[in-house]
């Protein structure tokens, strides 16, 4: 019942199914591989100057980091790569360089190149990560305005902008029902504008950024992960529009953070192909609500995410709308400087209207695909430690208890007569150095 | 991974919750230190909340136009966590987290990291638009001290 149904003879219902399962793929985009033409010079520089050396010139910042895990899970079900072989798996490894510059007090350069591999989803691909000018027009003693222009890691929750940082993480996985790694290549960055203010108060402080930009889905990947196969046409970005707003009370005691997405992207035809799908227009729009307080040994931080899906006019798709739902809760202790803990529960579901996926099983659609009901939700316990061993080397470990299937990449899974099993467990180990 | 491995590390995890003896370091009784910037800087006394932007590097000019220069100590130094809590009412972690957030998404910058008191004072008296904070016994007439409202 497991195996995968791919009747050639009915490539609509295909496409259908494939809907069905976008939201989950739909920020999966696999690696933009732009290639980044700086990052040879950049790595000239560093080798011979370290960044603690005070005398660069123009404020010139460099920094960067790099970290391996390893995973070992249960049953048949892969995360970053052969995870659940016997020796579980090294895929996993993040590199990231970058520089900044302010060459006038309202003048920033920034850049950034990373090189991530985690399973077949990221190959280690050198990416331009961001890159942007940074402009503040007005700069006072208790606001800020001003405008980036270039391409920016985009506003979403609380931990998106930096996710691929360890130092900035809570966890090894970041709660993966928010920022599932599926759909970190469509999510994580984008090309245009934002402009962004700050006021500080006595009541506290209120940021906030706005974008026009245009989302990274050009190429064959792009296309794959939208409409899990290679179509005849050509998938395209359009204008889409990212947003925040946080609320920071006491210098961050306080944090309360609104994200608002909407990612376009629309579909041409190849012209001439009686098989291909008519044109047509995807929107995807993800809405994060985010908390935290923070005192001195813990730190509880929860975030709640909505995500709207919507297509429209791919015939032979019907047009149709629906939503996703997660949210996590999570605590951290810091027993001492160098010693954390933490706990957390996080729990995705594809539909809200479906948390335990009976209705989307019972369906054509989902019978189709031959996935069961547990794939469409995922609720997982995770207890790790984190230690400082110093200010720039970082151990981590973390246990996961996972019930559900729902955001495990296919491409780490897609041996269909071993189907990854309901309840699993996952392990792992990281380390991680940072300058 | 069997049941056994899971229960065996959820039981470590909950004796390290339970067992370790919390112990972070913070001096209580520090030596009388103070907020001090480079002597061409004009400003008297700043409220908690400016002082909290400048260290937290979101704002880079002083009101006559100067660029904003910040020296911190590393994040385990005591005078650091003093500093933190009284000046700024936060905690040394916060500072960290907010500066990674800064330099890993290119939208800001870190300050910069003295290793000495002696240090402190140089940098200070040495670079226009400079700020930090020193302990009373080592600052000498070459740094402006700043009141905090």
């Amino acid at each position: 019942m497991y195996s995968r149904s791919n009747n050639p003879a009915r490539p609509h219902v295909n496409w259908a199914i494939r809907l069905m399962v976008l939201p989950a793929l739909l920020l999966g985009a696999p690696a933009h591989a732009d290639k980044l033409p700086e990052l040879p010079k950049l790595s000239e520089i560093r080798l011979p100057k370290l960044p603690e050396m005070p005398k660069l010139p123009h404020n010139l910042q460099i920094h960067g980091f790099a970290s391996q895990g390893w995973l070992k899970s249960s049953d048949n079900n892969n995360v970053f790569g052969p995870s659940s072989s016997s020796s579980g798996s090294f895929d996993f490894r993040e590199i990231g360089l970058n520089a900044s510059m302010r060459p006038l007090t309202n003048l920033q350069f920034s850049v950034q190149g990373l090189s991530r591999t985690a399973g077949n989803g990221s190959p280690g691909n050198i990416r331009l990560d961001y890159g942007f000018i940074d402009y503040t027009f007005s700069n006072r003693e208790n606001s800020q305005l001003g405008i980036r222009l270039g391409r920016m890691k985009n506003p979403l929750g609380f931990y998106n902008d930096t996710r691929d940082v360890p130092f900035t993480r809570p966890s090894i996985l970041l709660p993966q029902s928010i920022y599932f790694d599926r759909t970190r290549k469509l999510a994580i960055a984008a090309d245009g504008v934002h402009l962004y203010g700050e006021y500080r108060s006595d009541y506290g402080d209120v940021s906030f950024q706005a974008g026009v930009v245009r989302p990274l889905v050009r190429g064959d990947e792009a296309e794959a992960a939208v409409f899990g196969v290679l179509l005849p046409g050509h998938l395209a970005p359009e204008i889409s529009y990212v947003s925040r707003v946080n609320y920071e009370l006491e210098g961050g005691r306080v944090r309360l953070g609104i994200s608002a997405t909407q990612l376009n992207m629309s579909y041409s035809p190849a012209p001439g192909v009686t098989q291909d799908l008519q044109a047509g227009s995807f929107h995807f729009v993800p809405l994060v609500f985010s908390a935290q307080y923070n005192a001195e040994r813990w730190s509880l931080t929860s975030e709640y995410a909505i995500r709207y899906l919507e297509n429209k006019n791919l015939a032979p798709i019907k047009d149709q709308s629906y939503a996703g739902e997660s949210y996590y809760f999570q605590g951290v202790y810091r027993f001492t400087p160098e010693w954390e803990g933490i706990v957390r529960y996080d729990a995705y579901f594809a539909d809200r209207d479906d948390h335990n996926g009976t209705i989307w099983a019972a369906t054509d659609a989902g019978r189709r695909t031959g996935r069961p009901a547990h794939s469409r939700f995922a609720k997982d316990i995770t207890v790790g430690l984190r230690w400082n061993i110093t200010s720039q080397f970082m151990l981590r470990a973390e246990y996961h208890h996972v019930n559900g299937t729902g955001w495990l990449s296919a491409l780490d899974n897609h041996d269909s007569s071993h189907p990854p099993a309901q309840h699993w467990d996952l392990f792992s180990i990281l380390g991680s150095y940072r300058f | 991974m069997t049941i056994k491995i899971k229960i065996r590390r959820l039981i470590l995890f909950v004796c390290l919750l339970f067992s370790m003896t919390p112990a972070i370091a913070i001096a209580g009784a520090t030596e009388p230190y103070e907020v001090i910037t480079h002597p061409g800087i004009n400003e008297k006394s700043l409220p908690r909340s400016t002082l909290r932007a400048i260290f937290g590097m979101r704002l880079h000019t002083w009101p006559d136009g100067t660029g904003i220069k910040v020296f911190v100590m590393p994040d385990e130094a005591p005078l650091h966590a003093v500093f933190s809590k009284e000046k700024l009412n936060v905690f040394p972690y916060q500072l960290r987290a907010a500066w990674d957030r800064l330099v890993f998404s290119g939208t800001g910058q870190a300050p910069e990291t003295v290793t000495s008191p002696e240090e402190m004072l140089a940098k200070v008296a040495g670079t226009p638009g400079a700020i930090g904070y020193l302990t009373k016994s080592r600052m000498d007439g070459r740094v402006n001290v700043l009141q905090i409202k």
